[in-house]
């Protein structure tokens, strides 16, 4: 297999969920590519201060109100909208909750790659909070996901809660609850462990899975692999995403580690 | 037993008719006009009042509260989750902690505690009303709405021919709930689109109704679940934290724009 040669790996921080260290990651990826710069830069869109109403304004426009309904690309946003995103682009809030369209996300953050960066031998990776979504023809509807590989590759940790589907029965147990009325923090504790969930200690090792996802995507064109033990298995539910990147005998599949070997030694 | 003091019938009619019209003719014209008597409206109100402004709550129930009496299904224990406990401590409203964020209080409690302390705080109230319209000057900014006796709208036409009136303010404070009906009023008009409803994400959407709430329109503010119908955030379940503190937020706004 043809593998790309990477020169520097940059990690940006657009304010993931409190938990990832982002640090442990770039030590993580430095082993991974020994040969390879690893650069955490911080958050990108504070390089920019003079253009966070113009990055604001483009956020806001971006939201995703029904998932059965594809967003035009330019939606005329409310100037609350514009002003929340501002508060979030100058790191005033961290809320979120908000679903956006992910290849109109990705339009946008693809800017904060300097132009100089653009190069395959330069890996962007940037970690958020904000949820995407990706509109799919076949049944017309959004998909939540963990993240968007490309230049940038984005990986968002409220996807990663969000996106690959928790056990069925929590699903039946939560229509039930919210039936009643009743707050569905109340039956969290049953699932305990079985899948990621928000302020989890577990979503630094998770997150390193997908960085590598990311990684891989840059070195051969394809961020998966088939094999369930694999971190670059594309988990679609909770249960196979803690297998694959915290339960499995192995990190890697043997082609996928070879792949890893013959970097190291060239 | 202390006999009752000797007054006529017009005694008490004159005693209503003339205190009603006192505060009605004073109130024509106030700092900051809130719709809607929920816990966003109250809190929004009690917060403006007690920095010394003057306002009105409108409201076409006759009962002051909207939905905050009862939590989740017509069930009467109202939960907060953190940090808006804050706000039930400010108020002397019991609650108790049931698991890690998550406090329930007694609703009729809470509620009555909330409206108490609007009045003693110098809110004045117009119920049985309901709002109309929004009056709008040249300038294209809201100056205040236009109101009438909620019955009205009851009866049949032929026989309620009874045109509204208008009141003026600085500020106009959208809390009619998921009704956002205010709003609504501009988006007829064609003066802003809200967005409807979003999913039902209850561990998010109390954040983001407190973080969009503030000025929608020049001279109108969105507060409560109002704010949600206007921006088309997640849908909450049955948990009133952020009403209560988008109703500290919608004052901090009006206070900021009042000056």
């Amino acid at each position: 297999m043809k593998v790309r040669q990477i020169e520097k790996v940059i990690l940006y921080d657009e304010g993931p969920a409190e938990t990832l260290d982002i640090g442990e990651i770039a030590e993580y990826i430095g082993d991974k590519l020994s040969r390879t710069e690893v650069e955490v830069r911080g958050n990108p869109l504070a390089f920019f201060p003079e253009r966070s109403q113009d990055y604001a304004r483009k956020f806001a426009s971006i939201k995703v109100q029904d998932a059965s309904r594809k967003i035009a690309s330019k939606q005329e946003p409310l100037y609350g909208e514009i002003e929340y995103e501002k508060r979030r682009i100058l790191g005033k809030t961290r809320s979120f909750g908000i679903l956006y369209d992910g290849f109109h996300l990705h339009k946008i953050l693809r800017e904060i790659v300097l132009r100089e960066e653009r190069g395959l031998e330069f890996i962007h990776i940037l970690f958020t909070s904000r949820l995407f979504a990706t509109w799919d023809e076949g049944d017309k509807r959004y998909h939540l996901r963990a993240s968007v590989y490309g230049i940038p590759s984005i990986i968002s940790t409220t996807g990663l809660i969000e996106a690959p589907a928790k056990p069925r029965e929590y699903y039946l147990l939560k229509q039930q609850y919210e039936r009643l009325g009743k707050d569905v923090t109340e039956f969290k504790d049953r699932f305990k462990g079985r899948f990621i969930d928000y302020e989890d200690k577990r979503l630094t090792e998770v997150v390193k899975g997908y960085v590598m996802q990311a990684v891989f995507y840059s070195l051969t064109g394809d961020s998966f692999c088939e094999d369930k033990g694999c971190r670059l298995y594309n988990a679609h539910w909770q249960e196979e995403l803690i297998f694959a990147h915290l339960e499995s005998e192995y990190e890697f599949c043997r082609r996928h580690e070879k792949i890893l070997d013959d970097l190291h030694r060239e | 037993m202390e006999k009752f003091s000797p007054v006529g019938e017009k005694d008490v009619t004159r005693a209503i008719v003339t205190e009603f019209a006192k505060q009605f003719e004073e109130y024509v014209e106030s700092d900051c006009i809130i719709i809607g008597a929920g816990p966003s409206g109250l809190m929004a109100g009690r917060s403006l009042a007690k920095a010394g402004k003057k306002v009105l709550i409108v409201e076409r129930n006759n009962y002051l509260g909207g939905g905050f009496w009862i939590g989740g299904y017509l069930m009467n224990k109202v939960t907060v989750r953190h940090p808006a406990e804050r706000a039930l401590d400010e108020l002397g409203i019991p609650y108790k902690e049931v698991i890690n964020g998550l406090l329930v209080a007694d609703g009729p409690h809470a509620c009555s505690k909330l409206i108490a302390s609007a009045c003693d705080s110098g809110v004045k109230f117009a119920n049985m009303t309901a709002f109309d319209d929004l009056v709008l000057k040249e300038d294209g900014r809201v100056y205040g709405a236009v109101i009438n006796w909620t019955p009205i709208s009851a009866l049949p036409r032929e026989i309620t021919c009874v045109d509204p009136v208008a009141i003026e303010s600085a500020i106009v404070i959208d809390a009619t709930g998921h009704d956002a009906q205010v709003v609504k009023k501009l988006e007829e008009r064609g003066l802003i689109k809200t967005k409807g409803f979003g999913a039902m994400w209850v561990e998010r959407s109390e954040d983001l109704v407190v973080e969009h709430t503030g000025e929608v329109y020049p001279g109108l503010i969105v507060t409560g679940m109002a704010v949600s119908t206007t921006y088309g955030l997640p849908r909450m379940g049955p948990t009133f934290g952020a009403m209560l503190l988008s109703g500290e937020v919608a004052a901090e706004v009006a206070l900021e724009k009042l000056g």
